[in-house]
């Protein structure tokens, strides 16, 4: 028996509307015209999915195509959940409210690791075999991509493939793919060996993994000669050109991005070390300041949003950056349109244009030096200096505003106490820097907010084979920079380090993690990365009864020549050149960024962007 | 030169359909707000730092309550007539809204502040034994109290009041209307049954009921045949306030029965003007 939602159960949930959709430029088509229905699932609430701009770049492409229906999938909160295990409710899209089970495909996205749960508790939902090697060919395909899909080794097990890169183009051909397969009646194995041929189609069951006695891995490879060695990720060479959605779903509640993003551009000149999105996401490539003009027109007229954001890594870098802010302040003024500003470099181009952009107080501006002395900024590649944040805020408090967030990791790879204590001085100096500004040109009430994270390292970063700081020491090294803040007018935050370390394991893991994975789903872990959700304890004893060393995955430094996990996913970029910036990040040496000159990372391999300019 | 811009105030009142009935109060006027972004309608806006379009609601729905009689003001810059706007406003608002009405307002009236009265009908479940005869002496019975006594929800606990002031008419009706529905009378034309349902809450009470017990939805904790129907009449607005939830709640424990509450649809909206009653788009409540 299979029921659709009734309002006696929406009634009884808090936020109903995460589960009605009939949104504005929702996506509605007559199933009888349709061939391929696809679940696009994002393992987490709706108003978190909902504001995640791949999701709505790739709902509408794949509702561009006349034979493909894609509807909207979250994880339903754990108050609906239970009503509807206790109803038998299967999980449902949210355009047609069809159980997804029949589907052709469920897709998900992986942006965090601690949404892994939430996937298997959505396929336990859904009807849908957890295990690829459980499914017929009764069952849809379960596909994933996203950042976190580079490295897919401990989702193995209840994947049938992943997508590597961007996904505009390579959708389009697995669902052309599918087409002709249907046709022929073919076998399930059939399909995925024939999409394994797609560049950046990766089939983990085709592959096998060879281990050495100390645990560590022999070896990755193609269990058949056909598949290739080595699954290259995709990428679109020219962003300015490629479809990118007129319309956009506007929610009727309220979500947390919730307003047009505009992308400026894909990938970053910058390379910090300790950032994956860095890497995998080269070569830079930039839309023109024109195509984006154009595109904030069309999506105004469609949804009549009053809030634009500009979404990508380093928003400053941006070379069109003066044409396209003026244009759009200029075009949306008349229109009473916000344009939101993420944080930017800081200068007097900068401040001007948040003073006419932002007609908000003049309260915060984020700043995030990463680590609290020179040394260690070079260790991570931070091309920022104590004078450049120091002439910033300085310039900042000039201009009025009075708050200042500064964010840390702690735990980088060489961090020693001094660097700490640095974190702290920083903070002083700041305090300093407002003091020294005279009292009517400053803002009034200073407040200056120090944020720590906890440093996770990650697959295709330079600090790839680093050790990750235990839970104790990350402890220690908060309480300890605790002491160092003797300002009443610095507040510090801190994250528990808990969930970084899960999040180390998760990041670097090998296929052995499936079992933890679905043991501690098991056990009730899901919304790990909602603190009233997150059972560590769970964990703790997952990993007891699968057997796992957690400090093998996250506190265990890897010499170079270890074969990692992920060695047979190619981003572009070289495990050389990777090697190359570990070496110099443990000299102390910075790298210069894309656009100053190439480093001859490997990117140039793909023929686009800031490589062929 | 100045530039100075003739008021023009339009009432509107509109439905409020099945597709959006669990949207708050605030998402609602964001939906108005985008709607006339979209339609390009040249609305009003506040003065100040953070200016908002001028658009007045009547009185705010619970979520999961219906409506073929909300109402709302908004003040436009001149050179827009209420037809223009209606039809404007209804190409760009989302499917489960639809502007009936519209008329200029000639006066600055205030459609939230000036509403007296609302009328809903009201399905409920009742227990199997309750026959609709004793359920009709109940009523009645229940009409003929000096005092009603409520317990309402307040935000220090809950506070005893007599709602009996605050009742101005109930009446008992038959869940759906017996008369032909808009399924026979419109069998080709899907806009013109949602424009029926639209205008005769019998109709969407009676198509209400059918989605309850479609084969491809959970069904609800009651059975069909014990679904019985209230229409009231109740005080509303900003100087007593009686919602269906509590006058159900409240009859329920007088019969000695939790009621359970299936649907409420708002059928009407009222402005009191010299002792009487009168529709928000009433010429003599303009």
């Amino acid at each position: 028996m299979s029921f659709k939602i009734n309002d006696e159960i929406l009634q009884s949930v808090e936020k109903p509307t995460r589960y009605i959709g009939n949104e504005l430029n929702s996506v509605h088509k007559d199933l009888n015209k349709v061939k391929i229905r696809y679940a696009f699932c994002f393992p987490d609430t709706y108003e978190i999915g909902m504001s995640h701009l791949g999701m709505k770049i790739l709902y509408h492409l794949l509702n561009e195509r006349e034979d493909t229906y894609c509807e909207r999938v979250f994880a339903p909160w754990t108050d609906m959940e239970a009503k509807m295990r206790e109803n038998n409710i299967p999980l449902f899209a949210l355009e047609t409210h069809d159980p997804i089970k029949n589907f052709d495909f469920i897709g998900f996205t992986l942006q965090y690791e601690m949404s892994y749960t939430n996937i298997l508790n959505m396929l336990d939902l859904a009807g849908i075999p957890l295990h690829s090697k459980d499914r017929t060919k009764d069952d849809p395909f379960v596909c994933a991509g996203g950042p976190c899909a580079y490295n897919p080794e401990p989702l193995a097990d209840f994947f049938d493939f992943f997508v590597l890169g961007e996904g505009e183009e390579i959708i389009n051909e697995i669902l052309d793919e599918y087409n002709i397969w249907r046709e022929e009646k073919a076998s399930r194995e059939e399909f995925l060996s024939r999409i394994a041929h797609i560049q950046g189609v990766y089939v983990p069951e085709f592959y096998s993994v060879d281990y050495n006695e100390d645990g560590t891995i022999a070896g990755i490879s193609p269990k058949n000669k056909e598949y290739p060695a080595k699954i290259r990720k995709r990428i679109i060479k020219d962003v300015d050109t490629v479809y990118f959605p007129d319309k956009i779903i506007v929610p009727f509640t309220d979500i947390v991005h919730n307003r047009i993003m505009l992308e400026l551009f894909r990938g970053c000149i910058r390379g910090c070390r300790f950032c994956q999105a860095g890497f995998v996401y080269r070569p830079v490539r930039e839309k023109s300041p024109q195509t984006l003009l154009e595109q904030a027109r069309r999506l105004e007229n469609s949804t009549g949003y009053d809030e634009i954001s500009l979404a990508s890594l380093s928003t400053s870098d941006y070379t069109g950056f003066a044409p396209l802010t003026e244009g759009l302040i200029k075009e949306m003024e008349e229109k009473r349109i916000n344009l939101s500003l993420p944080s930017l470099r800081i200068d007097s181009f900068s401040l001007d244009l948040m003073e006419k952009a932002q007609k908000v107080r003049k309260s915060g501006l984020t700043f995030a030096p990463e680590a609290g002395t020179q040394r260690l900024r070079d260790v991570i590649n931070k091309g920022v200096t104590e004078e450049d944040l120091l002439n910033s805020v300085t310039l900042a408090f000039n201009g009025g505003w009075s708050g200042v967030k500064l964010y840390f990791m702690l735990g980088l790879p060489s961090e020693t106490l001094e660097d700490v204590a640095g974190i702290a001085d920083l903070g002083s100096k700041v305090v300093s820097a407002y003091m020294s500004v005279p009292k009517e040109k400053r803002g009034k009430g200073l407040n200056v907010t120090i944020s720590t994270s906890s440093f996770v390292p990650k697959p295709f970063t330079p600090f790839q084979w680093e050790p990750q700081d235990t839970i104790e020491t990350l402890r220690e090294k908060q309480r300890y920079l605790k002491s160092c803040i003797k300002s009443k007018y610095i507040t510090y935050n801190w994250h528990d380090p808990e969930l970084s370390f899960l999040e180390a394991i998760f990041a670097r893991g090998d296929r052995r993690l499936g079992r933890l994975l679905e043991t501690a789903w098991r056990k009730g872990c899901k919304f790990d990365s909602w603190g009233e959700h997150f059972k560590f304890q769970s964990w703790m004893e997952a990993m007891e009864e699968c057997g796992i060393d957690p400090y093998f995955y996250a506190n265990r430094k890897r010499e170079l020549d270890e074969v990692l996990p992920w060695d047979h996913i190619d981003i572009g970029v070289s495990k050389k050149f990777l090697m190359r910036e570990n070496e110099k990040a443990h000299r102390g040496e910075v790298t210069p960024n894309c656009r100053a000159n190439c480093s001859g990372c490997g990117a140039t391999a793909f023929g686009g962007g800031i490589c062929i300019e | 030169m100045e530039e100075v811009f003739a008021l023009n105030s339009i009432r509107v009142r509109f439905v409020r359909g099945e597709e959006v009935k669990f949207i708050s109060h605030l998402d609602l006027m964001k939906v108005f707000d985008r709607a006339i972004r979209r339609a390009g309608i040249p609305i009003v806006y506040s003065e100040g730092f953070n200016p908002h379009p001028h658009m007045v609601f009547g009185l705010p729905l619970s979520v999961g309550v219906t409506s073929q009689a909300e109402y709302a003001d908004f003040d436009l810059e001149d050179g827009f007539s209420p037809d223009e706007f209606m039809k404007k406003l209804n190409s760009s608002l989302p499917p489960g809204f639809k502007v009936m009405e519209a008329k200029i307002i000639s006066k600055k009236s205030n459609i939230m502040a000036s509403i007296n009265a609302a009328s809903y009908s009201i399905l409920f479940a009742v227990a199997e034994n309750m026959d609709d005869e004793a359920l009709a002496q109940k009523l009645a019975d229940f009409m003929q109290e000096d005092a009603i006594v409520a317990e309402k929800e307040g935000k220090k606990g809950k506070k005893a009041i007599d709602i009996k002031p605050m009742i101005i008419r109930l009446e008992l009706k038959k869940p759906g209307d017996e008369r032909e529905g808009c399924r026979n009378a419109n069998k080709d034309s899907k806009s013109a049954c949602s424009d029926m349902k639209y205008m005769d809450p019998d109709v969407w009470l009676e198509e209400y009921v059918e989605s309850l017990y479609r084969a491809d939805v959970l069904p609800p904790s009651y059975e069909r045949e014990s679904i019985r129907r209230i229409d009231a009449l109740l005080s509303a607005g900003s100087m007593a306030n009686l919602k269906p939830e509590l006058l159900i709640e409240t009859f329920g424990r007088y019969i000695g029965q939790e009621l359970k509450i299936v649907k409420i649809h708002r059928t009407g909206l009222f402005v009191e003007k010299e002792g009487k009653l009168l529709e928000p788009l009433d010429g003599n409540a303009l």
